[in-house]
């Protein structure tokens, strides 16, 4: 018993060594930090003058703010427009880049090139394909589908930015998403497919009865990582839709850019981490039902 | 082969990692130093009333009897801007032992930086520059940056030579910063387009109803020759704040009715194609000078910042010179019943940090950029100084490539001058808000009853 | 057999239709790029008619933007970085990932859960005690600073767990049963079966030091340690209407980022025939 336990202390020992390099690094620089912001969204703080307690008040203001609640629908739409897309975009993507074609170096380095791109210059190219009254693509509307000038639509504001948001964001990241998927196909055996081949499995059968069950926990990661991610979306909305100060309008905000503007404009970190709390919980829940989903899978 | 460079690079960045990590362990030392004793002078610090007093003489003097010292000084754009290395070299001559250390936080994100180096203890900067007056009202409620007061009473600065600027950023009857440069917005026109048109130019007394016929008259919406009578950038200013020339009003009225005026005569322009459309520029990212430049544009409302771009980028040829080498500026259109005259203003200030170790000395640089003899240096280099002396006025339209004509030279008299954004506690609130709805209505998100309420309603959220 | 030839041909046929039209779409921004690099203002945003090369195409660009600001010192910090942070990140969480993903031991998912639960922390939220934390520690204004904000990202982590849970248990046991210490299991059987998904992490931080730029923005101040993100938005500040400059720069920044794709994205196809070994 005694000799039982001691060694299970010794794998212990062995598995914490495997993870202290990692761990105390990030315990130090990023764990601890965030211990800190979540204690502030119960405070009071200016990052100067003594904090003070606020209790719940910055819960209860949150339910009162207008560009709060709009950021919040906004980021839940991206969201649900974004993860299901880009994740079938990249998978597709994937799929076709583990043939056997000639260029297939070439396919893959283009498709990643969205994604290395530098932000400001791939969204003043999208800015301009979608200009309203001198873009390509409006040009096409107006001449072949005959919609009247005053009808065109404005890409970049009222309804239609959270779809241009949307889109722009499956063409970047999906490149992106289809290196994990590369890496997670790499990694089934040949052997299956042979196998599946013998029993006269289709391709559509291969698919459902091979790659993607052995996908499972690429796609898991794929799918969190996207989650995570489009509630993190920030950048995009301002390029994308940031008037002359860099402001966003009631049908652009997004949850970040309200924590950044609350937090580093205003510097009312307490509400900025009260914020970033709600933002916390959406990502959390969305993960856990995914956890038991995956773990259920299996 | 590329395995072999992977792994030469790996090799590589493993002995560059290792050679890192020494280097900052014996890094990490020193600057904790500095820090311990910059807490051991702060309770020196809390008693500035008594040290002006020995600052009465002329900085100058002080300072050449004094130990070497080294201020650092937070600015943005070194390369870009040349006053900043002017004002430094300027000042090595008054007071030799003082070297100024600059440092270059960029533009885009400065007043952002600069709160965060400024928040909690253990900075150490000792000037900086305030670049706007929301960001000045974080500063002053962070207690990052020292009240002036005592070292302004004491050296008896006279501050009606700020044209009431200081008044609008006084913080409970305390001054924090002292402006060393002041623009104003005028009207800038392109003489070519006009002489074309057989059109007379702008003047230096138009109210708003005579400047939206002129643009309308200038226009020319028939394809290839297409001419805008006039030209809005995408900044809140640049449009809304035409409502608060009267005088009557501020943006912290909490009620902006008056501003409908204003957003009607814009969309009604925009609707007419005298000027482009805002959802268009905010597409193309289009720079106001780019537009201007371009020869297509007749007015554009700018700040005075611009008179310095023009001429240089004239020079250099950067501009066309055919297409916007024959300009003019005049003044600010005004509202029925008031002096021509009143504009809007942006000062860039200097402040002391309360983290400084030797404020005196910081004050004595403040003191300098921001009197008369920074001010020259100011006008030299093509900039508007705070203290707009005669001296300093007749060095900028002096200047080489400045409009020739009379009008143009009067157009910088300014009678009133409203700073774009005054102080207010929640300054910085009421500005975002303000600039979103802006946003709104000028894309047709909202209608202008719609923005206008969600502004008050906005608004009223925050001062309560 | 003749029409599955038929079937196969047809196929093909599919497929690089979908691949020509996915490389047009994704190619664009680039032509874009290398096209507005070489105006002036003002070209870049003609679209009636536009011109892929300009009458008088602006190579100067290319020229200015090593003059205008000091490139090469930012080009090499940021190479310095990247390197470092990569190397750091690949080394620290595959190792920490072997342990969550083949081990067994107390508070396991405890911790793990800590790594998750941070992923989803925008940087923004914990930036200000962070920062203030690390000027404590006397790394304001250091290169360093950015080496210990960016090399135990939990990320990685994550990525290379999910990675490992995929190779199979009995591997490891099988090498257990023979003796071998857990280091020497991961280093000798785990190590070069990832070799997809360390290629995979590498590109991933790679990307991300590169092209950080709020973190040097905060952390990194005087002239001689920013870096070329810091730079290109130094440009965009200063000559806020010169796209061309900008377009050259990106350009610039985008070439070492692409080569590191290009050279790792072999290993993805290697990594086949490692994982074949395993039946």
């Amino acid at each position: 018993m005694t000799k039982g336990l001691s060694r299970q202390k010794k794998r212990d020992l062995v598995a914490y060594s495997f993870i202290a390099p990692n761990f105390i690094g990030f315990a130090v620089f990023t764990l601890i930090p965030i211990v800190f912001a979540f204690a502030l969204a119960f405070l009071n703080w200016d990052g100067s003058n003594p904090i003070t307690f606020a209790g719940l008040n910055n819960f209860k203001q949150l339910a009162g703010d207008v560009f709060f609640k709009a950021a919040l629908k906004n980021t839940i739409i991206y969201c649900i427009g974004t993860v299901p897309l880009t994740m079938v975009a990249s998978l597709a993507l994937a799929i076709v880049l583990n043939q056997k074609v000639v260029g297939r170096g070439i396919f893959r380095t283009l498709s990643f090139f969205p994604y290395v791109a530098s932000l400001v210059a791939v969204t003043s190219v999208w800015k301009m394909l979608f200009h309203p009254s001198k873009g390509p693509i409006n040009n096409i509307l107006y001449t072949y589908f005959h919609v009247p000038m005053e009808q065109l639509p404005q890409w970049f504001t009222g309804s239609l930015v959270l779809l241009s948001m949307i889109l722009f964001s499956v063409w970047k990241y999906m490149g992106y998403y289809m290196v994990i998927y590369l890496a997670g196909l790499q990694g089934i055996s040949a052997e299956l497919y042979e196998a599946a081949s013998l029993d006269g499995a289709n391709t559509w059968q291969k698919f459902r009865y091979v790659t993607w069950p052995q996908l499972r926990s690429t796609t898991f990661f794929v799918v969190v990582m996207l989650t995570i991610n489009c509630f993190k979306v920030y950048d995009i909305a301002i390029m994308l839709a940031g008037g002359g100060s860099g402001e966003l309008t009631i049908s652009s905000t997004v949850l970040v850019y309200y924590i950044y503007q609350k937090a580093f404009i205003d510097w009312k970190l307490g509400y900025s981490s009260a914020v970033a709390m709600v933002l916390f919980l959406m990502v959390f829940v969305v993960t856990m039902i995914q956890f038991r989903g995956q773990k259920k899978y299996q | 082969m590329k395995r072999k460079v992977l792994s030469l690079m790996l090799a590589a960045s493993m002995v560059v990692s290792l050679a890192g990590c020494g280097s900052s362990g014996t890094q990490t030392q020193a600057p904790a130093a500095p820090a311990e004793t910059q807490q051991a002078q702060e309770p020196a610090q809390a008693a500035p009333a008594e040290t002006p007093a020995a600052d009465k003489q002329d900085a100058a003097a002080d300072a050449a009897g004094g130990d070497a010292v080294t201020l650092k000084w937070a600015i943005w754009d070194k390369e870009s801007t040349p006053y900043w290395q002017a004002l430094v070299d300027a000042y090595k001559s008054v007071a030799p032992n003082v070297t100024i250390e600059m440092v270059d936080l960029g533009s885009t994100d400065y007043m952002t930086v600069l709160a965060t180096e400024l928040s909690g203890e253990g900075s150490d900067f000792d000037v900086v520059t305030i670049k706007d007056v929301p960001g000045y009202a974080t500063l002053v409620q962070k207690n990052a940056i020292l009240s002036l007061d005592d070292y302004i009473s004491a050296d008896g600065i006279d501050l009606s030579k700020y044209a009431g600027t200081t008044d609008q950023v006084t913080v409970n009857g305390s001054l924090y910063e002292l402006p060393f440069r002041n623009d104003f917005w005028v009207l800038f026109y392109n003489k070519d387009l006009f002489d074309d048109k057989g059109v007379a130019y702008p003047t230096n007394d138009m109210t708003f109803d005579e400047y939206d016929a002129l643009a309308r008259e200038m226009t020319d919406t028939s394809f290839g020759a297409q001419i805008y009578g006039t030209h809005y950038h995408t900044w809140r200013s640049a449009v809304q704040l035409f409502a608060v020339l009267d005088g009557k009003h501020t943006i912290l009225d909490g009620d902006y009715e008056f501003m409908k005026p204003y957003y009607e005569m814009v969309l009604n322009q925009e609707k007419d194609g005298v000027c482009r459309k805002y959802t268009d520029l905010k597409a193309e990212g289009l720079h106001y000078s780019a537009a201007f430049s371009g020869g297509d544009v007749a007015m554009l409302n700018m700040g005075s910042w611009f008179v310095a771009t023009m001429i240089a980028s004239l020079e250099n040829g950067e501009y066309d010179a055919d297409l916007c080498g024959n300009w003019g500026i005049v003044k600010y259109p005004h509202a029925e019943g008031v002096e021509p005259g009143s504009t809007l203003g942006t000062i860039t200030g200097l402040s002391v940090t309360t983290a400084s170790d030797t404020p005196d000395e910081a004050w004595a640089f403040v003191k300098w950029v921001s009197g008369e003899e920074g001010a020259a240096v100011m006008a030299e280099t093509g900039n508007f100084p705070a203290i707009m002396t005669d001296e300093a006025m007749s060095l900028i339209t002096g200047l080489e490539g400045f409009p020739t004509d009379d009008a143009s030279k009067e157009a910088l008299n300014v009678s009133n001058l409203y700073l774009e954004v005054p102080y207010a506690e929640n300054v910085s609130e009421i500005n975002s808000a303000l600039d979103s709805y802006h946003g709104s209505i000028m894309s047709g998100e909202m209608t202008i009853d719609e923005g206008i309420a969600a502004m008050n309603e906005a608004v009223k959220g925050i001062t309560n | 057999m003749k029409s599955a030839r038929k079937k196969a041909i047809a196929g093909k046929v599919i497929v690089y239709a979908i691949l020509i039209l996915i490389a047009v779409l994704m190619i664009i921004p680039f032509i874009w790029m290398l096209s507005a690099s070489i105006k002036s203002d003002r070209e870049v945003f003609q679209m009636n008619p536009f011109v892929l090369i300009p009458e008088n195409p602006k190579f100067s660009n290319y020229h200015d933007i090593w003059t205008k600001i000091p490139m090469l010192r930012f080009a090499e910090n940021t190479i310095f970085l990247t390197i470092v942070v990569t190397f750091l990140q690949l080394l620290t969480s595959s190792f920490a990932a072997y342990s969550f993903a083949k081990l067994e031991f107390k508070h396991k998912n405890t911790l793990f859960f800590a790594y998750i639960a941070t992923i989803a922390m925008p940087w923004q939220v914990y930036m200000v005690p962070q920062f203030i934390m690390m000027r404590k520690f006397g790394l304001n204004d250091k290169l360093l600073a950015i080496i210990c904000l960016q090399a135990f990202s939990a990320f990685g982590v994550f990525m290379m767990k999910q990675f490992y849970e995929d190779i199979p248990n009995e591997l490891c046991e099988a090498a257990r049963i023979d003796g071998m210490s857990e280091y020497r299991i991961y280093a000798s059987i785990m190590l070069p079966l990832s070799k997809p998904a360390l290629s995979t992490l590498t590109i991933f931080t790679f990307v991300n030091t590169w092209n950080d730029y709020l973190g040097p923005l905060i952390y990194l101040k005087s002239e001689q340690k920013k870096t070329i993100q810091l730079g290109l938005k130094m440009f965009i500040s200063q000559y806020s209407s010169d796209y061309g400059l900008i377009m050259a720069g990106s350009v610039l920044s985008l070439i070492p980022v692409l080569a590191v794709f290009l050279c790792l994205q072999k290993y993805f196809v290697e990594g086949v025939a490692a994982t074949g070994l395993k039946g």
